[in-house]
C-alpha cells in the first residue's frame, strides 16, 4: 500500500467518528496540508496553518511548564472542536468536530493514525 | 517596527496582514519594482535592493512558466533555517502587484503566510482604485519618483 | 488505644479480608499516625472497593492530609455508592466551606439532615450556613461541621468561615489542592494574578510559562473565530510527562491547570471547573 493510500485509510477511520467533520494531515512546521478528509464548508488550508500555529504555541508553553511533549490535545468551543495528534516526523493528525463529539474515541483514531503516519 | 505607504490605499491591508501573517518585512510593489508600501525595513538600501530582486524572480519565473505554456506560477516560498520569503502576485485596479514577505519560522509559517495573504489580496483588490491608467515612466521621472518613494517609505 | 492497635492489626493479619480495618485506621488517625492509617485504608479499599464506609474513611484521612482534592472524589464515590452516607455528605459540606460555596455546603448538610433528623452536628453545622455567624472554636478543635465524629488530632487549621465571609484575601485557590504548583491564574496580558507552578524538579516556572499563555489564548481565539466554531472555551493537553487544562474564567482571565499524569484528563477537566469557580469569586471580589 502507497503511503497515500495509506493516509487516505487512516483519515477515513477518523472520519467515521460520529461528530467528526474532517480530518487531515498537516506538516507542523509549514502549516501546509498533506492530506485531508473534509466535510463542506471546511477550509483545509485555514484548519492546516492555524492548527500548526497553535501546536508550536502549546508546544513552548508545556514545555516551559515542564509537562514534556504533546501527545495529544483538543481545542474546545462553542460551535466544534479541533482534536490533533502530534507524530514524531512533524505532522499533526487533525479532527474538526461537533463539539459534542466523543473525544475518548477520537482520540483513539487519532493516535490509530499517527502510527499509520510514522 | 512601522508601515509606510506610498499609496494610502494599500496601508489599512497591509497593516492587517503584518498582523495576522505575522511578517517581518514586507513589500508591496509593481512588477517593474517599483514600491508602493513596505513594513519592516529601516534602510532605504534595503527596501531597493529587495524590490528589485524580488521583481526579477517573479519575472524570471513568470518566462519558466511562459516556456512550460503555462499561466504564471500563483507564488513562491523559499525557506531557510529560521527564515521564509514568499513572493505571490496581485491582481488589483493598479494592475498586478508583487508581495514580497519575509518571515521568521519561529513567529509563523508557509501555512499562516499563504492563509493571510489570500486576505491581502482580497484587500488590495478592493481598495485598489479602479480602472487607473498606468503612467508611462520618464528615466528623469523615475529618479524623482524613487526618491520620492524613499523619503515617504522611510517617513522623512 | 496502643493495646487496641496491637489487637486490631493482629487480627487484621491474620483475616486480611476483615472489615477491622475500618477501625484500626480510625485508631491511627486519631493518633496522628496518616501514613499509617492511609495504608491500611487503601489495603481495605483494594479488598473492599464498593464499601461507602470505606472511601468515607479514606477521605478522612486525606482531608487530615490536606488532600482535599482526593478526599473530595473519595467522599463523592461514598455517595455514589450510598446516596445519604452521613459522613460523605458532611464531608463534602465541609470542603465546600473551605472554598466558600456555602450554598452547596448547605444542600449536603440538609441531605444529611433528612437522612439523620438527630444528628446535632448536623443541625449545628447547618445553622452556621444559614445563620452566617462565625464559630468560635478552639483552635486546634475540629470545626462543627468536620467529617469526623471525634476530635482529630490533626485538625484543619482554619475555623469554618461564616456564609456572608469573603475567600481569603490574598489567596486566590483558597482551599484548593495544588495551588502553589499546580494552578495558574493570569490575566488577559499575561501577567500573573494568582497561584504558582513548579515543575517536577521543583523548580519555579510560573513566569515562564505565563509569558506563553496570553499567546496560547490569543491563538485559540483567532483559530476558533477564523474557523467558524465559535468561541473557544478550552484547551487540554496531554503531555509526556503531565497534563494541561487552560480555560478563561472570565473574558480577561486565563486559568491553567497542571498535574502529573496519574490524574486522568476526565478529572482534570473537574478540577479546573472548581478552579475556575474559585477563580471568578476571587476575581469578582477583587474587581
Amino acid at each position: 500500500m502507497t503511503a497515500t493510500a495509506g493516509y487516505g485509510q487512516a483519515l477515513d477511520l477518523i472520519t467515521r467518528v460520529g461528530g467528526v467533520r474532517g480530518a487531515m494531515l498537516v506538516s507542523a512546521e509549514d502549516g501546509i496540508v498533506v492530506a485531508e478528509q473534509l466535510m463542506e464548508g471546511i477550509k483545509g488550508s485555514a484548519v492546516a496553518a492555524l492548527a500548526a500555529s497553535l501546536a508550536t504555541r502549546l508546544r513552548r508553553a508545556m514545555e516551559a511548564a515542564g509537562v514534556g511533549a504533546s501527545l495529544f490535545w483538543h481545542l474546545q468551543a462553542e460551535g466544534g472542536a479541533l482534536l490533533v495528534v502530534p507524530t514524531p516526523n512533524g505532522i499533526l493528525v487533525v479532527a474538526v468536530a461537533e463539539p459534542d463529539v466523543n473525544v475518548g474515541l477520537v482520540r483513539l483514531e487519532l493516535l490509530r493514525a499517527a502510527e499509520v503516519v510514522g | 517596527m512601522s508601515t509606510r505607504a506610498v499609496e494610502q490605499w494599500t496601508l489599512e491591508p497591509l497593516v492587517k496582514f503584518v498582523k495576522e501573517a505575522g511578517a517581518r518585512l514586507v513589500l508591496v510593489m509593481t512588477s517593474a519594482g517599483q514600491v508602493l508600501a513596505q513594513h519592516g525595513f529601516s534602510r532605504a538600501m534595503d527596501v531597493m535592493s529587495a524590490a528589485a530582486l524580488g521583481a526579477a524572480i517573479m519575472a524570471s519565473t513568470d518566462e519558466i512558466a511562459r516556456q512550460l505554456q503555462q499561466p504564471p506560477f500563483a507564488a513562491l516560498n523559499h525557506q531557510g533555517d529560521k527564515h521564509g520569503i514568499f513572493l505571490a502576485g496581485v491582481k488589483t485596479g493598479r494592475g498586478r502587484l508583487i508581495a514580497l514577505v519575509a518571515y521568521d519560522l519561529d513567529a509563523s509559517s508557509l501555512g499562516l503566510v499563504q492563509l493571510f495573504f489570500e486576505q491581502l489580496a482580497a484587500d488590495l483588490q478592493a481598495a485598489s482604485p479602479k480602472d487607473s491608467v498606468p503612467k508611462q515612466v520618464l528615466a528623469a521621472d523615475f529618479e524623482r519618483e524613487l526618491s520620492d518613494s524613499l523619503n515617504t517609505l522611510f517617513g522623512r | 488505644m496502643a493495646d487496641e492497635i496491637k489487637k486490631l492489626s493482629s487480627q487484621l493479619a491474620q483475616d486480611p479480608d476483615s472489615l477491622v480495618f475500618l477501625r484500626l485506621a480510625e485508631l491511627l488517625r486519631h493518633k496522628g499516625q496518616l501514613d499509617s492509617a492511609h495504608r491500611v485504608a487503601v489495603t481495605g479499599l483494594e479488598r473492599h472497593p464498593h464499601l461507602a464506609d470505606a472511601h468515607d474513611l479514606f477521605a478522612r484521612i486525606l482531608a487530615d492530609k490536606h488532600d482535599y482534592e482526593r478526599a473530595f472524589d473519595e467522599w463523592d464515590m461514598a455517595l455514589r455508592i450510598a446516596p445519604t452516607h452521613i459522613g460523605a455528605l458532611k464531608g463534602l459540606a465541609f470542603l465546600y466551606f473551605k472554598v466558600g460555596d456555602v450554598e452547596q455546603a448547605a444542600a449536603h448538610l440538609e441531605a444529611a439532615q433528612r437522612a439523620a433528623p438527630d444528628d446535632q452536628g448536623v443541625a449545628q453545622a447547618l445553622a452556621l450556613a444559614r445563620g452566617g455567624q462565625v464559630p468560635q472554636d478552639t483552635p486546634g478543635t475540629a470545626p462543627a461541621a468536620a467529617p469526623s465524629p471525634s476530635p482529630s488530632p490533626a485538625p484543619v487549621e482554619e475555623p469554618l468561615p461564616a456564609a456572608a465571609q469573603p475567600l481569603e484575601e490574598a489567596r486566590v485557590f483558597a482551599g484548593l489542592e495544588g495551588a502553589e504548583e499546580g494552578l495558574l491564574l493570569l490575566d488577559a496580558s499575561g501577567r500573573v494574578l494568582g497561584g504558582a507552578l513548579k515543575n517536577a524538579q521543583g523548580q519555579d516556572v510560573t513566569d515562564a510559562v505565563a509569558a506563553y499563555l496570553a499567546g496560547v489564548s490569543q491563538e485559540a481565539a483567532r483559530t476558533t473565530k477564523l474557523l467558524g466554531l465559535g468561541k473557544w472555551t478550552g484547551v487540554a493537553a496531554e503531555g509526556r510527562s503531565g497534563h494541561v487544562h487552560l480555560t478563561a474564567p472570565t473574558g480577561d482571565a486565563l486559568l491553567l491547570v497542571v498535574r502529573d499524569r496519574a490524574v486522568p484528563m476526565g478529572r482534570l477537566a473537574i478540577i479546573a471547573q472548581r478552579a475556575a469557580g474559585a477563580a471568578r469569586r476571587w476575581l469578582e471580589a477583587h474587581g
